[in-house]
């Protein structure tokens, strides 16, 4: 069983009803909230594991409410939209969310993406304690955390897994579906835009210019390499 | 005149030449106040006079110096020519003033015409503003397109409709000779528009026509406005009702979801008997039915809106196809489904999400029409610099007659209507889609044998890296 704890945050009392039950008898722990603002009030009080978001909300909507959400913490954010253009997926996901569903979703799907976003990268002995160093950038596996400059950056739970398997994989081509199984797990494969939103976050926070990557570099129709010896 | 004589032969003596020159005088005083009529026959009292008091012998009509016959003649022309010339100028001026005073009333009429309101048609308005502006007993117009008569000021005018609708269709001029009325057409660009009658007041032929291309100009003004305000009205119609679609559509996906999420939460749990367990499944299939249409729904109300989002990149075709079937391959109900791609097709310039659901569509199309265990195929291959993306069934075929149809809008072939659901916009949003990249979309097909539909592709300019 289970014993994460979940915030479902909708302004459907039907969806937060079969989402409580369906997720209760998983053996997770389930609260709720109507809105935006109330999301932000119990993540404050309840501390959840993962935060399941709807985007449209009276009031504060999903979006802004996740961005809020990223300012002070790393839990994970999966997003419930009815919108499913690239577009919209995309913008979830650069609002800081680690997944989203389109509405509406088959409580399987569900559970294995709520699976996938509490999932963390295993640590391995290799990388108990391992620190990785690459020009400025500090990688604790262990601690999970980061440092450039010597300053500490926030990295969200699936910034950090994409960084470490990176570190993990220096200097060689990843193919796109090898890193989002990897990542997010066995079910992801062909969700190119996860990466190319997660990579460029990433790029944001470790790379001097980001506009010109020099360590996480795209390999064109395979994948992403991370250079960390200098060619 | 007597004046003149007078003075001249009594007060004062004056040599005859002077005398001449006062009576020049006043003949042109005359001419210029009372016209030339009255000029002319004060020149000759002048030359009498002038001939009796001045002329020797003095107090007589005879005259003895043959020359001052010469100076007598000379003086008559000069007076009578004076008389005309002064008459003319006169008249020039009058004339003058009057064209300014028709200028400033059609400027009043343009201005009248252009700022008349919006809550009477301008056909109706235009009578009132020239017997308004002009001061006209009174005016008819003549509206080609309703057939209506419009009068302004004296109720009596009688103009027979027959004249006016001959001189809007003809465009002739008539004037009654009994009223003084005149009719005018009233066209513009060579096309009668209706006709216009005035009567009384002093209105020149040049005004007149000046007024009737000002009332031509008036209309079609309000015309190109009302075919303006009809489409602008149908634009906003069709934007609300996207709107509308849109705002209902995402209202119905919310019951949805929770029916879907539901229904799927029991299915795996396992716990049901088998009765109960084919009962769900009926809710969870029909459920994902009626969410198929909604969402047909959303996407056929951004597509009207003009909402649809073409985000283009080169795509590998052969790869969403085999996406596609992967997705599908519970629906296919033994189907089986082959791929042929012709060797060195290139990338395509395209929206992957949009030709993912442009191939989806085909492909329930092909399988909704088509019996259980029969082969499909989709084909992909190069022609004429474009790629073309084609899926064939063994299915019912649709009937020439139904053909040409079922691209549009919520049709559906007649013999399948009560036998296959559906909602008859699949088909107009995948041609839409096609369309928005700048493709086409047909079908070939033969009742009994089968289908085959096609799409085109534009080829992608040169590979970008993802």
């Amino acid at each position: 069983m289970n014993n994460a704890r979940i915030l479902v945050v909708d302004d459907e009392p039907q969806i937060r009803r079969v989402m409580r039950t369906s997720l209760t008898e998983q053996g997770y722990i389930v609260t709720d909230g109507r809105s935006g603002e109330e999301a932000l009030e119990r993540l404050r009080q309840d501390h959840p594991d993962l935060v399941l978001l709807d985007i449209n909300m009276p009031g504060m909507g999903g979006l802004e409410a996740c961005r809020e959400i990223r300012e002070t913490s790393d839990v994970a954010v999966i997003v419930l939209t009815v919108r499913d253009s690239e577009a919209d997926k995309v913008a979830a996901l650069d609002a800081g969310a680690d997944d989203y569903i389109t509405k509406p979703f088959s409580m399987p799907e569900l559970l294995a993406r709520i699976r996938a976003a509490l999932r963390r990268l295993p640590v391995t002995p290799e990388s108990a304690n391992r620190i990785v160093h690459v020009g400025e950038i500090e990688i604790n596996l262990a601690t999970r955390r980061l440092q450039v400059h010597g300053n500490e950056v926030r990295l969200t739970p699936k910034e950090f897994d994409l960084l470490h398997y990176f570190a993990d994989n220096p200097n060689i081509p990843i193919p796109h579906g090898k890193l989002l199984q990897a990542v997010w797990g066995p079910d992801y494969g062909s969700q190119v835009e996860y990466l190319r939103v997660f990579v460029n976050q990433l790029r944001k926070k470790i790379e001097p210019n980001p506009a010109k990557p020099i360590y996480l570099l795209t390999e064109p129709w395979v994948g992403y390499r991370f250079q960390i010896e200098r060619q | 005149m007597g004046a003149i004589t007078w003075f001249c032969f009594s007060v004062v003596a004056v040599n005859s030449t002077t005398v001449a020159l006062a009576y020049l005088l006043a003949v042109m005083a005359v001419a210029t106040r009372w016209g030339l009529l009255v000029s002319t026959v004060t020149s000759l009292a002048a030359m009498l006079g002038f001939n009796y008091y001045f002329l020797p012998p003095i107090r007589t009509f005879t005259i003895a110096d043959p020359q001052n016959w010469i100076a007598l003649f000379a003086f008559l022309t000069t007076a009578i020519m004076a008389s005309h010339l002064s008459n003319r100028a006169s008249k020039r001026a009058a004339e003058a003033i009057q064209r300014q005073q028709e200028m400033e009333r059609l400027y009043e009429l343009s201005r009248a015409l252009l700022l008349s309101g919006t809550d009477q048609t301008m056909a109706s308005q235009v009578a009132h503003h020239v017997v308004q502006v002009f001061g006209c007993d009174g005016a008819v117009f003549y509206d080609r397109a309703s057939g209506n008569l419009y009068r302004a000021g004296a109720a009596d005018i009688q103009v027979p409709e027959t004249k006016m609708r001959d001189s809007s269709t003809q465009g002739t001029e008539f004037q009654d000779a009994a009223t003084g009325a005149v009719t005018l057409p009233v066209s513009l660009g060579g096309h009668g528009i209706g006709s216009l009658t005035m009567m009384g007041g002093t209105v020149s032929e040049a005004a007149m026509h000046a007024i009737a291309n000002l009332v031509a100009i008036a209309l079609e003004k309000e015309q190109a406005q009302a075919v303006a305000n009809v489409a602008e009205a149908a634009r906003h119609n069709e934007e609300l009702k996207s709107t509308l679609l849109d705002a209902v559509a995402h209202e119905f996906k919310t019951p949805l979801t929770s029916i879907k999420a539901a229904t799927t939460a029991m299915l795996s749990s396992n716990s049901q008997t088998k009765a109960q367990r084919e009962l769900l499944t009926v809710i969870d299939e029909e459920a994902d039915r009626l969410s198929g249409m909604v969402t047909e729904a959303i996407q056929m109300a951004r597509i009207e809106a003009g909402k649809l989002r073409i985000d283009k990149k080169p795509v590998v075709v052969e790869k969403l196809i085999g996406d596609i079937v992967d997705q599908s391959k519970t629906a296919l109900d033994g189907r089986t489904i082959s791929v042929q791609v012709e060797p060195g097709v290139p990338l395509a310039e395209a929206d992957p999400d949009m030709v993912h659901l442009v191939l989806r569509q085909l492909l329930s199309n092909a399988v909704k029409y088509s019996p259980p265990g029969s082969p499909l195929t989709f084909r992909v291959a190069t022609k004429n610099g474009e790629i073309v993306v084609s899926i064939v069934d063994r299915g019912c075929g649709i009937p020439d007659a139904d053909q040409a149809h079922i691209f549009d809008k919520f049709y559906r072939a007649r013999d399948v209507r009560t036998q296959i659901p559906g909602t008859g916009m699949g088909l107009t949003i995948a041609r839409k889609i096609v369309e928005a990249h700048g493709g086409t979309m047909w079908v070939q097909s033969r009742p009994r044998q089968g289908s085959e539909f096609f799409f085109s592709l534009p080829v992608a300019k040169e590979a970008v890296t993802p």
